[in-house]
């Protein structure tokens, strides 16, 4: 073998060698992007110079791994911690927020008392009563719109999600076809795949399975697939088949029947982070504030209803609020369907924050009742069910069935979450104010008679319905709503405090897998003059073999 | 280890992010003044400072509504501050009246004195707040509370508010009563109060002396006293009926009987300027009784015995204006009257006092309350101060310290950036 082939096998060499150097320069900021290095090897047995065996990509299939899983769960927490700090800084309005304005509210029922005739004082019972029904809805409808909003983002990161998987099982094809044309890895679209996952991730949990070392099958964490070598397979947002305001991830399954994934398959990535948020915050605080909102307005209105006005007429609806709501599972078979719905005043302690599922048994039997919050059957004592009307009672509401429910129809009922909304002063005229107590309070209210306009018994007894336990029995307004503050700080809190730990470990993980994959600039500069030094000596070994050469020819001149 | 170019980038940029994060957080403390701003930076805190938020509140409710009963009583008490200036008046004239040195035409003019202050009072009994209110109806407070009568004489006055007493929350567990109704005021006497007598015998039915059932003695006989003797007597406490009697052998025979008609008192001659007993009681009797005439004992807050104010001095007024036409009879009726009516008099002003005295406590009571209060104010204040308030030195000391940091980042992260093998080639 000669110098020529040994020099020419230095420059390919070297040349090869500096564009892979050039590549990693060029990729140094590109995501995704996997260090190369030219791998050289010696030529042949005998005859020497170099070659290249391999441009090898730098990927450690197991720090991937561990980093994917990471980003997953900081970018769930990093989502959940986005949408709960808009609540925690809604709580956070010392001013406008509802304990001011419930403060404010019997504050001017005292001012009812000293002068229960006054027009300035009922005058300032309406206008505070206004202000806090309508702070009341604002609440409500500021949680609402995340409600909505997240049904958006939901559907979002689905279509999100299934144009990765789509990318997925396409690289999946080339990468094969590439690997069979040239028997050689190909490099970028590896980098584009694993960027992928790393996309995927990033979006929700996932488990990777890596078939034959080659190809990538992508499952969702309760096994079924989203990427089989070249398949895919898609998500879609759907309604909830119990609640229709409701979007969840639907998964198609063999048959072509669309079936409602439970809301806590999916745990981790922004899709992760927005149904925790939703089922663990969200519904929580939106129940929380309407036990609020209905056990004020049927506290009130109860003592209302137990005074007279200035007409002396008996006490009317002093507020009016939403009705609980009912939805049909869409699976159902019976004909049962929910006509009305109501808060049970008599019963109004055994209100609860929470939403409930009715279960249908063998015709005639009571319904089974679940709390939803922590799973359990309310006991047999607490549900009391009339088959000859179809009415139902629990949890201080009552509902009322039309139709015959077959074995195994489930209702979904949500006492207090929709409540708020509606929730109005219904007093206009200030003469409707019932600042007093009928002087025969034991007679038919048709029959009471007035004792004065100078009485203000009622309106003692309304004021003093603030340091009385009206939600759920125990509680105080102002307690129900420190302990919503705290259990809202406290949920806030947890999580910035797990995205913080989350971020550290993340970032360690992102630094030992660039660490291993990354480019360093200072690494590829000296590459880069050793590459060009190897090169130069490269056509210096092809003059010299040229310079022996014109020697030889030159002996015969 | 090996350090990617990317690692030490995004390590100084985070390294930023983290220390302008935590500088704005302390610059949001400093200018809100609060440690705690979101509920998450300290639940228990923010919690605890809802509960301490509405204690407060509740205890400026209540500190508003003794303000207002404050107003109510002090009025109320400024107006039976001159009630009782007027009963004192009313009583000298009486005293005046009374001796016997007076004229008819000298009681007209004591009379018609004795009138304005009759209306005065009526004034005063129909007083009304700021708002037009009036201060003595109970929960009747938007008509005068007393009404005026028609009928001879002068025109009496009726009560028509109701008994109860409108009370406040001025704290958590009292409820103080910050408008006395006019019954109460100047339709009662105290308990305790003695024996009060009137001498007016029983009609059957028509009603043409002071009281109503009865009329005018036709005898010429007076009273002294009552007096309470003996408060052990069994009978002592009831009301009593002193009669005259004349016997077959025309002898003027007194005795007395209680309230179901049982005999206190046997049948005994009549001695005039002599003392009878019974019951616990005495009274001093003078004149000349006619047969059938009769005098009335009864506890002042007794069934029957006039506790009404306005009562007594339109019955001052109208013996005042009558025309004694020198007669012993008219002259005894007169006497016996104002006689009556001083007691009663003396009665309503304490009665009158006693409710004065009382407001006056329940202004006391305010003022204890307040001071009571304003300490728990305080406490509440200095509580929720120590639950989300900022230390301000701490957040200072701190603010330097983060500036710092973010200094140092931004330091390291120029240069980081200048480092590198490109620049020397």
């Amino acid at each position: 073998m000669s110098m020529f082939s040994i020099g020419l096998s230095g420059l390919n060499a070297a040349q090869n060698a500096l564009n892979t150097t050039s590549n990693n320069i060029s990729n140094v900021y590109t995501p995704g992007y996997n260090r190369e290095l030219t791998i050289l090897g010696q030529q042949g047995t005998t005859a020497g110079g170099v070659q290249v065996n391999d441009i090898q990509r730098q990927f450690n299939q197991f720090v991937a791994s561990q980093l994917n899983a990471a980003t997953s769960s900081s970018s769930a927490l990093a989502t959940y911690e986005n949408q709960i700090s808009q609540i925690d800084n809604l709580l956070a309005d010392r001013e406008a927020g509802l304990a001011p304005l419930m403060q404010n509210f019997f504050s001017s029922l005292e001012d009812l008392a000293s002068a229960p005739s006054d027009p300035a004082a009922r005058q300032g019972v309406i206008g505070t009563a206004n202000t806090l029904t309508s702070q009341f809805r604002s609440f409500d409808g500021y949680l609402q719109d995340m409600q909505q909003g997240i049904n958006g983002q939901i559907s979002d990161e689905v279509t999100q999600i299934n144009n990765l998987t789509e990318q997925m099982a396409t690289l999946n094809r080339e990468i094969a076809l590439a690997r069979a044309r040239s028997g050689e890895a190909p490099n970028s679209l590896l980098n584009q795949r694993d960027q992928l996952v790393q996309e995927l991730s990033e979006r929700m949990d996932i488990r990777l399975n890596i078939q034959d070392g080659k190809s990538y099958n992508i499952s969702l964490p309760n096994g079924q697939p989203l990427v089989a070598g070249t398949n895919h397979y898609r998500l879609e947002a759907m309604d909830a088949p119990n609640d229709p305001q409701r979007t969840v991830i639907g998964y198609r399954a063999s048959g072509g029947n669309l079936v409602a994934m439970p809301e806590d398959t999916v745990k981790g990535g922004t899709l992760g982070g927005l149904m925790s948020f939703r089922s663990e915050t969200l519904d929580k605080t939106q129940n929380q504030i309407g036990q609020l909102a209905v056990s004020l307005v049927m506290g009130f209105n109860e003592q209302h209803a137990k005074g007279m006005d200035l007409n002396g007429e008996q006490g009317g609806d002093f507020f009016s609020i939403g009705t609980p709501q009912a939805y049909s599972h869409s699976r159902n078979t019976g004909t049962a369907q929910v006509e009305a719905t109501s808060f049970d005043a008599a019963n109004i302690d055994q209100l609860r924050a929470t939403d409930y599922t009715v279960r249908f048994g063998n015709a005639g039997d009571p319904p089974q009742v679940f709390r939803k919050d922590n799973g359990q059957q309310l006991a047999a004592d607490q549900v009391a069910w009339d088959d000859a009307t179809g009415t139902l009672g629990f949890g201080g509401i009552t509902l009322e069935f039309s139709g015959t429910p077959a074995n195994g129809d489930r209702f979904e009922v949500q006492p207090v979450r929709r409540a708020t909304a509606e929730m109005r002063s219904e007093i206009i005229d200030l003469d409707k104010i019932a600042a007093a107590q009928p002087s025969n309070p034991d007679d038919d209210p048709a029959d009471w008679l007035m004792t004065g306009t100078g009485d203000n018994r009622n309106a003692l007894a309304l004021q003093n319905l603030q340091s009385k336990a009206l939600v759920a029995g125990r509680s105080s307004l102002s307690q129900a709503y420190g302990g919503m503050v705290s259990d809202v700080g406290n949920q806030a809190n947890i999580v910035k405090v797990n995205l913080d730990a989350r971020q550290g470990l993340t970032a360690q993980l992102k630094a030992v897998q660039q660490s291993e994959s990354g480019v360093n600039l200072d690494e590829e500069a000296a590459n880069l003059i050793r590459y060009q030094q190897f090169y130069s000596a490269n056509a210096r070994v092809i003059d010299t073999a040229s310079t022996v050469f014109d020697t030889i020819l030159g002996l015969r001149n | 280890m090996r350090i990617s170019t990317v690692t030490m980038f995004e390590q100084s940029v985070s390294s930023m992010n983290r220390q302008q994060g935590d500088f704005l957080k302390v610059g949001q403390q400093i200018a809100s003044g609060r440690r705690v701003i979101n509920p998450s930076d300290d639940p228990q805190a923010s919690s605890r400072a809802v509960g301490v938020s509405q204690a407060k509140a509740i205890t400026q409710q209540f500190t508003d509504a003794r303000v207002s009963a404050r107003n109510s009583l002090s009025q109320a008490e400024s107006v039976l501050n001159s009630v009782s200036d007027a009963v004192i008046s009313a009583k000298t004239l009486l005293v005046q009246a009374a001796s016997d040195t007076f004229s008819d035409i000298d009681r007209q003019s004591v009379a018609s004195e004795l009138r304005g202050i009759y209306e005065t009072l009526i004034g005063q009994a129909n007083a009304t707040d700021g708002n037009g209110r009036y201060l003595f109806g109970g929960y009747r407070d938007d008509s005068p509370p007393f009404a005026r009568t028609a009928g001879e004489g002068v025109q009496g006055a009726q009560y028509i508010g109701d008994e109860n007493t409108r009370e406040q929350r001025i704290d958590s567990s009292r409820l103080l009563p910050v408008a006395d109704n006019g019954k109460s005021i100047f339709q009662s006497v105290p308990s305790g109060a003695g024996y009060v007598a009137r001498a007016e015998r029983d009609t059957g039915g028509q009603s043409i002396g002071t009281q109503a059932g009865f009329e005018r003695n036709q005898g010429s006989v007076t009273f002294s006293g009552p007096s309470r003797v003996n408060p052990d007597d069994p009978a002592f406490g009831g009301s009593f009926t002193l009669q005259f009697t004349e016997d077959a052998d025309g002898v003027m025979q007194v005795n007395a009987v209680d309230g179901e008609g049982n005999i206190v008192l046997e049948a005994e001659e009549y001695v005039p300027g002599s003392a009878v007993s019974f019951g616990g009681v005495s009274i001093t009797l003078k004149g000349t009784p006619v047969d059938g005439d009769q005098i009335q004992l009864r506890p002042a807050n007794a069934e029957g015995a006039n506790k009404d104010l306005f009562k007594s001095l339109k019955d001052a007024i109208d013996v005042l204006e009558m025309d004694q036409e020198g007669t012993p009879e008219n002259r005894a009726h007169f006497r016996n009257t104002i006689n009556s009516v001083m007691r009663e008099l003396d009665n309503s002003l304490d009665n009158v006092l006693t409710v004065r005295a009382s407001m006056g406590a329940r202004l006391n009571e305010l003022d204890v309350v307040d001071a009571v209060a304003s300490n728990r104010m305080m406490n509440y204040e200095k509580t929720l101060s120590d639950l989300v308030d900022l230390d301000y030195n701490e957040a200072i000391a701190e603010y330097s310290l983060r500036q710092v940091g973010l200094q140092a980042a931004q330091r390291a992260f120029v240069d980081v950036k200048g480092l590198s093998l490109f620049n020397f080639l």
